[in-house]
């Protein structure tokens, strides 16, 4: 008599008696063109519709520059970098071609050495090992980019890789665990290579292979997320100054907007063409490109941000038009903003004035924060050595 | 569109509610069938969220100013300082989870004492997810011990079902609107400060410094 709850997307939504059986694969439903499900049905997209003859030849003779540059199976790629870094930084930028991404992401992040070196590894981990996070990483999986064909079916492959990457990671490195935010890194990963190049290529990330380890951005009091946080902000300051004015005449801290920017390396809630790009740039230049990128969506919307109140700015700074989005338009904006120097400046300051706000804004809770875990201290490994000199800045 | 010259006021007070509670209790749901009224399958809340939802109750027209927050213990030093000035917060529990009930006496109700500035603010207690009813284990009584043992109002909600949604925002409200303190605060002559994330000493200090 009482039919079950229909879902936002018309399918019944049965409860399976056994919790780890695979659940119905979903029906087929029209996907673009890296697999997501179409919001709409008849969206104008002209790219997949009706795509210019000259442009696939394009794509084709890029793709064949790349294929020499890489060598079979990545063999010319580290004496090419060497030879031509700029090339290769060039044409990063230009977006890797799609079919060569997976492996190309492995060259230039480092996971292929650490995968070379750790045979049986990752294996051990995913079959032997327990892991205290197994609880909330089955929580999420469900919902790390549900609309997604791969992730969609209910213990499918896509569910299960994602969950053996993410408990993998949790044992391999049981400082960090699991966090929410690494499903997006690894979700987007595990769609350009398998579950264990994946899970060595989180760990290059975290552990900082070929640039400086990511790991404090999921850490206890995630430090890492607050100094970048804070450069962001005085980044802000400097390049757009009206509008830092304003964010501060509204009271916006980058926490409100840009937290996820950074821990997920906007693969969480931007459109996933872009996401791929960033990621391009992001393995092979570092963290800058997510500040640039940062930058570039604010001074790309100034004009109008500079007009928002309070609530409607927060709107706008979670909902970025989607001419703001191409990635063939952000991008080159975004890649002409310097940031390194101040970059490196700004991360000294932010030590200095961290031993120093320690002190002022912990005075009220700085005994209740005592008492509980090291989870609640902002800075634990500073909050020892507390000048009691106000003078110092 | 919105001509902000125009002299009647698009409010009456202005009120900022807060969710917290365990991750995948479903505080996010909640807001989404409040704001929007739709279900869907969404993504852990990372860091923060924000909506804004205007209402008429008890007469009043009323804009609701809601942050959401996320619920995974690691976040708690970004979500911390969005207590700040609430007048109303929404302690959120899945009554198919026994933990999501016992850590809101040994997390959430801490976590307000530590960081909530505010001292009249209203708490409201709601156990998400009763259309599962058969995979229940916090019972309705459990529920209201806790509200009163907290001071809390309480109710059992579904964000899928859409029962009792509206009703946890109403109540609270309406017990904000009881509550002169807080409806000081909230009143649109007060300016739309209430919003931000002033440090409480500030205030003070205005009049000194020119």
């Amino acid at each position: 008599m009482v039919r079950g709850f229909v879902t936002a997307n018309g399918m019944e939504k049965k409860r399976t008696s056994d919790e780890f059986e695979p659940g119905p694969i979903p029906p087929s439903q029209p996907v673009d063109r890296f697999g997501f499900i179409k919001q709409e049905q008849n969206s104008p997209d002209g790219i997949t519709k009706s795509r210019p003859a000259n442009e696939h030849e394009r794509e084709e003779r890029r793709i064949r520059k790349w294929r020499k540059m890489i060598g079979v199976g990545g063999s010319d790629w580290k004496h090419y970098v060497r030879r031509k870094p700029h090339v290769v930084k060039r044409r990063i930028r230009k977006g890797i071609p799609d079919c060569l991404r997976g492996l190309v992401w492995q060259l230039i992040s480092g996971s292929r050495d650490l995968l070379l070196m750790n045979p049986g590894v990752y294996e051990q981990l995913v079959i032997y090992e327990t892991s205290a996070s197994e609880l909330d990483i089955i929580r999420d999986i469900s919902r790390t980019f549900p609309s997604h064909v791969f992730f969609q079916q209910r213990h499918g492959p896509g569910q299960r890789s994602l969950y053996n990457v993410l408990k993998a990671y949790s044992v391999y490195d049981r400082d960090v665990g699991y966090v929410q935010g690494m499903g997006f890194l690894a979700g987007l990963l595990l769609l350009y290579m398998s579950e264990e190049d994946a899970f060595w290529l989180l760990v290059a990330l975290l552990k900082g292979a070929v640039h400086a380890p990511m790991e404090g951005l999921y850490l206890a009091g995630l430090p890492l997320v607050q100094q970048y946080l804070f450069q962001f902000e005085q980044l802000v300051k400097e390049h757009l100054p009206k509008l830092g004015q304003h964010f501060s005449e509204e009271m916006i801290s980058p926490s409100m907007y840009a937290s996820q920017w950074f821990i997920t390396v906007f693969s969480y809630s931007f459109p996933f063409s872009l996401a791929l790009r960033i990621w391009d740039v992001f393995l092979y230049e570092g963290v800058k490109v997510v500040f640039k990128v940062g930058l570039a969506l604010l001074r790309f919307c100034h004009d109008g941000l500079i007009k928002l109140p309070f609530e409607k700015l927060i709107h706008a700074l979670r909902n970025f038009p989607e001419d703001a989005m191409n990635p063939d338009t952000l991008l080159p904006l975004a890649f002409s903003i310097k940031v390194s120097k101040r970059l490196e400046e700004l991360k000294q300051e932010y030590e200095k004035r961290n031993v120093a706000s320690l002190q002022q804004t912990g005075s009220a809770n700085r005994q209740q924060l005592a008492i509980k875990d090291k989870e609640f201290s902002i800075r634990p490994e500073t909050s020892n050595c507390v000048p009691k000199d106000d003078s110092s800045r | 569109m919105d001509s902000s010259s125009s002299s009647q006021p698009e409010f009456d007070y202005l009120f900022k509610l807060l969710l917290i509670g365990d991750s995948g209790v479903g505080k996010s749901s909640l807001l989404l069938r409040f704001t929007s009224d739709s279900f869907d399958d969404l993504s852990p809340t990372i860091g923060v969220d924000f909506k804004v939802k205007m209402v008429t109750i008890g007469g009043k027209k009323l804009k609701l100013a809601i942050w959401d927050t996320a619920g995974q213990e690691r976040f708690r030093t970004l979500t911390s300082s969005y207590y700040r000035g609430a007048q109303g917060i929404i302690m959120v529990y899945d009554v198919t989870r026994r933990e999501t009930f016992s850590n809101l006496a040994d997390v959430w109700a801490k976590e307000i004492d530590l960081y909530s500035t505010n001292q009249d603010c209203i708490k409201m207690l709601v156990g998400n997810k009763v259309d599962k009813e058969s995979e229940r284990v916090v019972t309705k009584k459990e529920g209201i011990d806790f509200a009163r043992e907290y001071g809390c109002l309480f109710l059992e909600c579904s964000a899928k079902t859409r029962v009792n949604v509206e009703q946890c925002f109403e109540e609270l409200v309406l017990k904000i609107l009881d509550t002169p303190s807080l409806l000081a605060e909230g009143s649109a002559g007060v300016e739309r400060n209430i919003f931000k994330q002033k440090p409480p000493q500030a205030d003070a200090s205005t009049s000194s410094c020119c």
